[in-house]
C-alpha cells in the first residue's frame, strides 16, 4: 500500500461528485421552486401528529408521494395528482416511504375528511374493513364507564366495541388524526412544480 | 508415484518478514478498461442530457396547456358554445320548445354581452319570459366552469350572434362581475333580472322561496351522526361537494341515493364504510337524506385532476364513440350530465376521481347494482385513457340546477357559516 495519495484523491473525488449530484444540484433545483399559496404550515397539533406518525413508523407500510398516471394507475384510485417537490416544503423529515402495503396517504385528508371514521380506522381497522391487515392502536385510546364532557367519543360498531364502556380518544390520537387530515395537496400543481417527468415527456402516450 | 529425490538440494525460499509491505510499481491503466471507462462517463452524460431535455418539455408543455386552457383555447366563444351551452340551447339557438328558452330574440341577449355574462355567473332559477312563452327556469352557474376569458367569449359571441348587438365583452370587465356574483344564489327568473334590465316584456313573479325547513332528523344524520355511524357530512363535506374518490352528493337524484343506500345496506354494491353506515339507517331516514341532498345547490369544488384528453372526453360525452358501441354520456345522463332520475345519477361537477374509480369498477366487475345492465359494456369498451378523459370532462362541467327546494341549501351555508 504505497499509493495513500491517489486513492484518498479518487476516493473522496466520487464522494464530492455523488454529494454534488445527489445532493446540492437538486437542492439548488428545489430551492428555486416557491410554495404554492394553497400550501400551509403544520399547526402545533399537526405537528405533534406528525411526530406520532413517524414515531408509530407509518411510513414502512404507507408512501406520500402519488406517482404520474405513466408509472402508476394512482390517479384512478383516487390518490390523487403526482406531487411535485414544493408539496413538500413543510415536511423535515419527509415521510415519502416506498413501501405500499397500505395505500398512499398524500392525500387521506382530501378523500376521507372525516375525523370520525379516522378515529375508528385507528381503534380497529378490521372495525370497517374485515380485510385490512392495518395494526389497531388501541393504546392512542380509553376506555372510560362514561364520556366526560369535552371527550372526544369513537364511533366503534358493536362487535368491536368494548363491554361496557366508550371508546374515548387521547389527545395523541387527535394529534395524529389532525396530521392526516392536514395531508391534502389537491390543488392545482404550481406551474414550475418540479417531478419525475419520467418518458411520457418526449410527447410518448402515458 | 513418487519422484526420486536427486541429492542435490533445493536453494533456500526467501519469505519475506511479517512486516513485509508489497510494493507497487507504477503501471498504466490498460487501454479496454479505460475505453469502458470512458464509454460509461459518455453514457452517464448523455442521458444527463435527455433527461434534461425530456423534463424542459414536459415543462414547457406543462405551461402550454395551462395557458391554453385559461386563454388561446377557443377563439371566439363557438367552441365554448359548442361544447357548453348547445346541449340545451342547440347548436342554431333555438332551445327546446317548452323547456329551454330560445336565445334568439330573446330579449335578455339583445341588452348586451353584460346581462348574458352576469346570467353565465349566476346562472337562473325561476320562472322566465323568453319570446311570448314562460319557461321553468332552471340555468346552472357557470362561474366554476368557465374562465373570465371564455364568458367573456361566449357572452359576445351569443350577443354577436342572436341579439343583434354590436361589440364584445372584454376579459377585464368579467372580473368585477365574476366578484359581484361570487357568493349569491341564482337569478330568480326573469322577475329579478328585470330589476337589472329595463324595458323586458312583463315577467312572471318568482315563487316563494321559504319552502320547507330540513327535517331535525336529517339534519343531525348529516352533520352529528348517530351512534355508530359517522355524520354525512364528515366525509361527503358541509354541502355534499365530496371531493377525490368521496363523491358529490349534491344534486344527485333522490331515488338515486335512496337506490344507493338500499344496495350498500344489502351488499349489491360493495363499499365498507358505506355498509356501515347503510346498515344504520331506517328507511324513512334515506328517503329523508335523498330529499336533502337532491335539493342542494351548490358550487362545483371539482377540476380535472387525472391529466387526460379533455378534447377525447368532450367527444365521448357529446357523441360517444360508436367504433366502440359507446353512446354519448348525455343520450341518457341528460344534457349536460345533469342526470335523469331516477335512474342515472348527475354526472355534471362530479369528482374525476371519483368518476374514474366508478367506470374502472364498473368494468373490473366490483360494481354490478344497475337495474339496466349499461354501465359494465360501456366501461368494459372504454379504454383506461378514455375513462380517465371523460371523468376529467365530467369534472369541468358546471353543477346541475337544482329542481327544488333551494332554500335548504341557502339555510345550510347560513347555518355553517361557509361561503360557497
Amino acid at each position: 500500500m504505497n499509493r495513500y495519495l491517489p486513492l484518498s484523491i479518487l476516493a473522496l473525488g466520487i464522494l464530492a461528485f455523488a454529494t454534488l449530484m445527489l445532493v446540492i444540484a437538486p437542492g439548488i433545483q428545489m430551492s428555486q421552486r416557491s410554495v404554492p399559496p394553497e400550501l400551509q404550515p403544520y399547526t402545533e397539533a399537526e405537528q405533534r401528529g406528525r411526530d406520532q406518525y413517524v414515531s408509530l413508523g407509518c411510513v414502512y407500510c404507507h408512501s406520500q408521494q402519488p406517482r404520474s398516471p405513466d408509472q402508476a394507475p394512482d390517479g384512478d384510485r383516487g390518490w390523487g395528482r403526482p406531487s411535485v417537490s414544493s408539496d413538500y416544503v413543510f415536511d423535515s423529515p419527509h415521510q415519502l416511504g416506498t413501501m405500499r402495503t397500505g395505500p398512499d396517504l398524500l392525500n387521506i385528508g382530501a378523500r376521507l375528511p372525516s375525523a370520525a371514521w379516522q378515529l375508528t380506522h385507528l381503534y380497529q381497522p378490521r372495525a370497517i374493513f374485515d380485510w385490512s391487515i392495518m395494526p389497531g392502536y388501541p393504546f392512542l385510546f380509553e376506555v372510560k364507564s362514561a364520556a366526560a364532557p369535552g371527550d372526544t367519543v369513537v364511533a366503534v360498531p358493536a362487535d368491536f366495541a368494548p363491554p361496557g364502556g366508550v371508546v374515548v380518544a387521547r389527545p395523541e390520537a387527535l394529534d395524529l388524526v389532525a396530521y392526516l387530515l392536514s395531508l391534502d395537496r389537491t390543488y392545482p400543481a404550481p406551474i414550475d412544480g418540479l417531478r419525475d417527468d419520467g418518458y411520457a415527456a418526449r410527447g410518448e402516450a402515458p | 508415484m513418487f519422484r526420486k529425490t536427486t541429492g542435490t538440494p533445493r536453494p533456500e525460499i526467501q519469505r519475506p518478514d511479517e512486516n513485509f509491505e508489497p510494493y507497487e510499481e507504477h503501471s498504466g491503466i490498460p487501454m479496454p478498461v479505460l475505453w469502458i471507462a470512458i464509454a460509461l462517463g459518455l453514457w452517464g452524460g448523455l442521458v444527463l442530457l435527455d433527461t434534461r431535455e425530456a423534463t424542459s418539455v414536459a415543462q414547457e408543455e406543462r405551461v402550454d396547456q395551462v395557458v391554453d386552457e385559461q386563454v388561446t383555447a377557443h377563439d371566439d366563444g363557438r367552441a365554448v358554445f359548442a361544447a357548453k351551452c348547445a346541449t340545451c340551447h342547440q347548436p342554431d339557438g333555438l332551445g327546446v320548445r317548452g323547456a329551454v328558452p330560445p336565445l334568439v330574440g330573446s330579449a335578455f341577449v339583445a341588452h348586451g354581452p353584460q346581462i348574458v355574462a352576469q346570467i353565465l355567473l349566476r346562472g337562473i332559477d325561476g320562472p322566465i319570459a323568453v319570446a311570448g312563452q314562460t319557461y321553468d327556469g332552471h340555468m346552472p352557474s357557470f362561474a366554476s366552469a368557465l374562465s373570465d376569458m371564455e364568458i367573456a367569449q361566449v357572452a359576445s359571441f351569443v350577443t354577436r350572434k342572436w341579439g343583434g348587438a354590436e361589440g364584445a365583452l372584454p376579459e377585464a370587465e368579467v372580473t368585477p362581475l365574476r366578484e359581484a356574483a361570487a357568493g349569491r344564489q341564482s337569478w330568480q327568473g326573469g322577475a329579478e333580472l328585470a330589476t337589472i334590465i329595463a324595458g323586458l316584456p312583463a315577467q312572471p313573479a318568482a315563487g316563494s322561496r321559504t319552502v320547507g325547513q330540513v327535517p331535525q332528523a336529517v339534519s343531525e344524520l348529516v352533520f352529528a351522526g348517530r351512534g355508530e355511524v359517522w355524520a354525512c357530512a364528515s366525509c361527503h363535506g358541509d354541502l355534499g361537494q365530496g371531493a377525490e374518490t368521496t363523491p358529490r352528493l349534491a344534486g344527485l337524484p333522490a331515488a338515486y341515493i335512496v337506490k344507493q343506500l338500499q344496495d350498500f345496506r344489502q351488499g349489491h354494491r360493495i363499499s365498507e364504510s358505506m355498509a356501515i353506515v347503510a346498515a344504520g339507517l331506517a328507511p324513512e331516514e334515506m328517503a329523508g337524506l335523498g330529499a336533502y341532498y337532491a335539493a342542494l345547490r351548490v358550487p362545483s369544488t371539482a377540476t380535472a385532476t387525472l391529466g387526460a384528453d379533455l378534447a377525447r372526453g368532450e367527444a365521448l360525452a357529446l357523441q360517444g364513440d360508436w367504433s366502440l358501441k359507446v353512446p354519448a354520456c348525455f343520450s341518457c345522463h341528460g344534457p349536460s350530465g345533469f342526470g335523469l332520475a331516477p335512474v342515472f345519477p348527475a354526472l355534471a361537477a362530479q369528482h374525476a376521481a371519483y368518476t374514474a374509480s366508478q367506470l374502472n369498477a364498473w368494468a373490473g366487475g366490483q360494481r354490478k347494482n344497475a337495474t339496466l345492465d349499461l354501465m359494465t359494456h360501456i366501461s368494459t369498451a372504454l379504454s383506461p385513457q378514455d375513462r380517465r378523459a371523460v371523468a376529467d370532462y365530467m369534472a369541468l362541467l358546471p353543477p346541475v340546477p337544482a329542481r327544488t327546494d333551494p332554500q335548504a341549501a341557502r339555510n345550510m351555508e347560513q347555518d355553517n357559516g361557509t361561503q360557497p
